[in-house]
């Protein structure tokens, strides 16, 4: 008799054991696909962040490109317009500003340098488009010189 | 050993209800994971469209680059004196139509430059005369067929034709 029952709360013992370790082993696959859904979720989501972002830098590519040609129009017009150009301009998301700063060239090589004597000549353009970008702000530059080459 | 039969079956019905909930729970979670990828999926595929249409307005950049002279300007065409690689004189020109931009060699329609998923809103060309030649501007605004938002995207640009220098 005792043995009997012994025998049958182990049966009941073991029968529940056997059911919680089915669970678990359901939990821990549903846990798996799970995580790697969401993963998948998130790469996909990235994906769309970095190919809007992609968008983004070609029509910044194209306002660049833009405020350069702009820059090199002014100068064919007339050199002294060109010189104090300073502008800042909102397209869209996009700020764009185009400065013409003043170079100096070295006075024995002629080359130029950092310190020297202004070449009055010879400007540096800088082509800057800004525009937010998920939080941060996006800057691309366009840096080069423009000489006097009309003689205006 | 009623009272524990009584028990052990309460508990089963806890624990069940709990896993129904989280099962529930955790496919909720997946379902909106599987709609938000194919979501993506579409979106990237609508922002790689919009990219091509960027290579639309590099296109026409740079056959304005190259050009030496412009034979015909209006606000939606633009028709360019250029050589072609043997060096003969050509002309060509860009014409907006419907929702394409047509783009002809010599008078003779050669095909769209827009794929057939871009829809082009807007094209304008604008001449500017600077005092050592000509310049122009252009306005490019695009759409994805695929776009269910309707979404523009605008490209500007503005050239000095390099022939006339």
């Amino acid at each position: 008799m005792i043995t009997f029952f012994y025998n049958k709360i182990n049966k009941t013992s073991l029968k529940v054991n056997q059911r919680g370790f089915m669970v678990i082993e359901i939990l821990i696959a549903i846990s798996i696909i799970t995580i790697s859904v969401l993963s998948a979720m998130a790469v996909s989501q990235k994906s769309i962040q970095v190919s809007r972002q992609a968008l983004h830098t070609t029509e910044a590519a194209f306002l660049l490109e833009e405020g350069a040609e702009n820059a090199r129009i002014a100068r064919d017009n007339l050199w002294s317009n060109f010189v104090s150009i300073n502008t800042i301009e909102q397209i869209g998301i996009y700020t764009r500003t185009v400065v013409a700063s003043s170079v100096n060239r070295d006075s024995t090589t002629s080359d130029i340098s950092v310190s020297g004597i202004d070449d009055p000549d010879t400007k540096l353009v800088t082509v800057t488009v800004a525009w937010p970008e998920g939080g941060t702000t996006i800057v691309k530059n366009l840096k080069f010189y423009l000489m006097n080459i009309f003689n205006e | 050993m009623n009272k524990f039969t009584k028990n052990k079956k309460g508990y089963a019905i806890l624990e069940l209800l709990f896993y129904i909930s989280f099962f529930i729970l955790v496919s909720l979670v997946v379902i909106n994971a599987m709609i938000v990828m194919s979501q993506s999926f579409k979106e990237v595929t609508v922002l790689s469209e919009q990219l091509k249409s960027g290579a639309i307005m590099e296109r026409i950049s740079r056959e304005i680059k190259q050009a030496l002279s412009i034979n015909l300007i209006s606000s939606n065409s633009l028709k360019l004196n250029t050589k072609d690689d043997l060096d003969n004189d050509k002309t060509i020109e860009f014409s907006f139509s419907g929702t394409n931009i047509e783009f002809r060699e010599n008078d003779v329609l050669v095909g769209n430059l827009n794929t057939a998923n871009i829809i082009i809103s807007q094209l304008s060309f604008t001449e500017i005369t600077t005092a050592t030649g000509k310049a122009v501007k252009v306005f490019l605004a695009a759409k994805s067929k695929n776009d269910k938002y309707d979404r523009q995207i605008n490209f500007y640009n503005t050239i000095a034709l390099r022939g006339s220098y």
